[in-house]
């Protein structure tokens, strides 16, 4: 193995790669939070927008059907945690749990005619300009459109946040639902809302999985990177920017130990197969530490259930 | 445009009470009505109709004639009733402007120009885009009156406006409301505090217990008047107390207290030495936000600092925890009863038994005694005259008044030599002032010291014998009460002297 410059160009590429589900699914679940919805169902949504994606693209061999249908699943199964935290007021902490053990079980079932199936190839953007640019190349080019867009998307959604009428409206959702709703805000509506796009967006994640990253089913193929999102979503304080830092040293610290672990470094392996859980949190608590801001980021009504008086 | 508040008939009920029973008042613009009653007696229920956050079960609301469907905060403000609620509608962690533009319906640019318009004709001083958290309780309010004032409102509701205000801001918010009122806003406002029905106010109508017993003009009322009707039979007036502490030993004596922090939202506190007396109540005045805080806890040992002595019958306790302090018989009452004092989900039993730890036997080998501490706990709820005798009652759902009538009990029944309270009547409505305040001169009398560090000047002239003000995190001469009139004390609390 050599370390010349390319290989450390398609490194990166590989790094980048490995990060998309966690953006996507962070980046959704960032803006439920946001509203004060805490939805730990992420693990559940995400691979149900595996096997639905899977699924669909081997029915209809159509590439684009499978992805909207893999966002659509994650909407459908977002609604159910949706109505029961928000139109039945039930506990959000215990109704995302069940929610993530009701879509890893609905997932191996639905999945069982799946396995061994294989995928079809997702095209790739500018393939040509990746072989030609030495190191560029393949960090700038040859990726799935999927992975550009959850690239611009922690942009967009900080932009979302911080400059628009309909993201200020979210944050005062999350802030206080009983002043939001006093001054007229449907609170509800606001959260059905943003549970329906975090949905989409892990639905997307898990497609991203079976269709791009590696083109399969396999059963819990998901493997815990729900809640890695999770947690990113917390360590990063609620900032779409930290999301994105935080994804991609959790995804560049996991392919890095496994080359470490190859190359056979004297370190146990243990301890390698736990560095990237361990970097992330470091570094976002580094990254995250000025109280001020996070008192300023955290939607302070996160998962409490809201009624409104009548 | 005359502007014509007219409410018949209205009726709330809630499971197990009735919130508004049959309420007809009306109003008109060019004066400031005051809605008065004790807490419970129904003002907030009826406000909450008024804004729409509530629907009545029953009556009507009439604007200028015109019958008014509010179902919703939206139709509220869409007919142009505007509402400063006691809870701040705010969203702390946006910023100010943010607050604001949340449901304007104009760009920013031209909404931001209003906002500034209005701010120099009320001569209102707050800066746009620091996060709501950072604003004191008084610039807050002129948050949500800027936001009422945004959709020229014919009526203004203020639901006890000045809980959380210091005298100043007080002072600050009458005169913007006196000018609003010239403009023909129609205002109401909801307290439960006598005097300022009096100052502000050119009719009263008075609640209680969800009716309207009494509606007149405040010319033709005085305190004691308006008290009566409030409470519904004549209160009893508390008699100015004996100083007998003269010549009585030093219970407790603090030398040197300095306290110094990072924190920009906390006041240093510079070389605080006094001592109380026994049977003594030391008053420490001071507008809200001068180091009282910071104060309360170093008295009560959440915070240690060193080089302070503080030495409580003849020992040293600068360095122990609040639960060692207790059992050296020393109690505290906190200012905030929600969140300091009292932990409101939980049951009041629960509540009692928080921090009796050693003296009684609450707990044996680990295990909760329930028994004994609901015994316990039945004695102080009827000892102390708390309007319930359920113990299983969840701490949250009892009244400001009855929940400090709790704490105290709880703080008390331990017969402390020395009780520390902050602000203990925030809040309360008469009787429970004056409950609280008997209490409070019976612990002197009975040879057992207090200090009462408060922000209202006038329960500090009733209880105290010697009173200090601290301003900036300094104490001033300790005086003693007699010397003291309301003028040196408003004089020093604002950081001025009298020498």
């Amino acid at each position: 193995m050599s370390l010349d410059i390319s290989f450390i160009g398609i490194l990166i590429g590989s790094i980048m790669a490995s990060s998309v589900p966690l953006i996507l699914a962070a980046s959704g679940e960032l803006i439920t939070e946001r509203s004060g919805v805490l939805n730990l169902g992420v693990e559940g949504m995400m691979i149900i927008g595996a096997i639905s994606g899977f699924a669909l693209m081997v029915i209809t061999d159509n590439l684009f059907i499978a992805i909207v249908g893999s966002m659509l699943s994650g909407v459908i199964i977002s609604l159910i945690f949706g109505f029961l935290t928000q139109s039945l007021l039930t506990n959000h902490v215990a109704t995302g749990l069940a929610l993530t053990i009701f879509g890893i079980g609905l997932s191996a079932m639905l999945g069982k005619n799946f396995v061994g199936i294989p995928g079809k190839e997702f095209p790739i953007l500018f393939s040509s300009l990746k072989e030609s640019i030495p190191f560029f190349g393949p960090i700038l080019f040859g990726h799935s459109i999927v992975l550009y867009f959850a690239f611009a998307l922690p942009f967009l959604t900080n932009y979302f946040l911080k400059k628009t009428k309909l993201g200020l409206i979210v944050r005062a959702v999350g802030d206080s639902p009983v002043s939001a709703s006093n001054q007229g805000i449907n609170v509800i509506l606001v959260r059905y809302c943003c549970i329906l796009y975090g949905g989409a967006m892990c639905g997307l994640a898990g497609a991203y999985l079976s269709l791009i990253y590696t083109p399969q089913w396999i059963e819990n193929m998901t493997a815990g990177r729900g809640w890695i999102a999770l947690a990113l979503v917390v360590f990063a304080t609620w900032s779409p920017i930290k999301v994105l830092i935080g994804a991609l040293i959790f995804g560049g610290i996991t392919i890095l130990q496994l080359h470490m672990q190859a190359i056979g470094f004297r370190i146990p392996v243990q301890f390698l197969s736990a560095l990237p859980y361990l970097m992330t949190i470091i570094v976002l608590v580094v990254i995250s530490r000025d109280s001020r801001k996070i008192k300023l980021n955290t939607p302070t009504s996160l998962g409490r259930i809201f009624y409104k008086e009548k | 445009m005359a502007t014509d508040l007219r409410i018949s008939n209205i009726s709330k009920i809630y499971p197990g009470c009735i919130a508004n029973d049959n309420v007809s008042l009306q109003f008109k613009s060019g004066k400031i009505y005051a809605l008065l009653g004790e807490n419970g007696a129904g003002k907030s229920t009826l406000v909450k109709i008024l804004s729409g956050v509530v629907s009545p079960d029953n009556g009507e609301v009439f604007l200028n004639e015109k019958n008014l469907k509010l179902s919703s905060p939206l139709d509220a403000k869409k007919n142009k009733i505007g509402m400063v609620f006691q809870h701040f509608n705010l969203f702390e962690t946006l910023s100010v402007f943010e607050n604001l533009s949340i449901d304007a319906t104009e760009d920013n640019e031209s909404l931001r120009v209003r906002v500034n318009e209005i701010l120099k004709k009320y001569n209102f001083s707050i800066d746009l885009d620091v996060p709501v958290l950072n604003l004191s309780a008084g610039q807050k309010q002129k948050v949500e009156i800027i936001r009422c004032l945004l959709r020229s409102p014919k009526v203004l509701i203020m639901d006890e406006p000045t809980s959380v205000l210091t005298e100043q801001e007080t002072e600050e918010l009458f005169i913007s409301l006196k000018k609003f009122c010239d403009e023909g806003i129609l205002i109401i406002y909801i307290t439960h505090k006598l005097k300022e029905v009096l100052s502000l106010c050119d009719e009263v109508a008075v609640m209680r217990k969800g009716k309207v017993v009494s509606v007149s003009q405040t010319q033709n009322e005085r305190v004691e008047t308006l008290a009566n009707k409030m409470v519904g039979q004549k209160l009893a007036k508390i008699k100015k107390k004996i100083n007998i502490s003269k010549n009585k030993d030093e219970i407790f004596k603090v030398k040197h207290l300095n306290f110094y922090s990072d924190d920009p939202f906390e006041t240093n506190l510079v070389n605080l030495n006094f001592s109380v007396k026994k049977g003594e109540c030391l008053g420490i005045a001071g507008i809200s936000g001068n180091g009282q805080n910071e104060l309360f806890q170093i008295l009560s040992g959440e915070i240690i600092t060193p080089d302070t002595s503080i030495i409580f019958r003849n020992k040293e306790i600068a360095k122990l925890n609040p639960k060692q302090r207790r059992e050296y018989l020393m109690a505290f009452s906190p200012e905030d009863r929600i969140s300091q004092a009292a932990v409101p989900e939980l049951k009041i039993y629960e509540n009692v038994a928080l921090n009796n730890f050693k003296s009684s036997n609450f707990f044996e080998k680990g295990l909760v005694n329930e028994k004994k501490i609901k015994e316990h706990s039945k004695k102080i709820l009827s000892d102390f005259s708390v309007n319930t005798d359920n113990v299983e009652l969840k701490s949250q759902f009892l009244s400001g008044g009855n929940l400090q009538k709790l704490i105290l009990g709880r703080e008390l029944i331990t017969a402390p030599e020395l009780l520390i309270c902050y602000n203990p009547t925030w809040g309360l409505d008469v009787g429970a002032i004056n409950y609280i305040h008997e209490t409070l001169i019976k612990i002197n009398d009975q040879e057992k010291s207090t200090i009462l560090i408060s922000t209202d000047t006038e329960e500090l002239l009733k209880l105290s014998d010697r009173i200090a003000v601290i301003y900036k995190g300094k104490l001033s001469k300790i005086m003693p009460s007699e010397e003291v009139t309301p003028e040196k004390l408003g004089v020093l609390m604002g950081g001025g002297s009298i020498d």
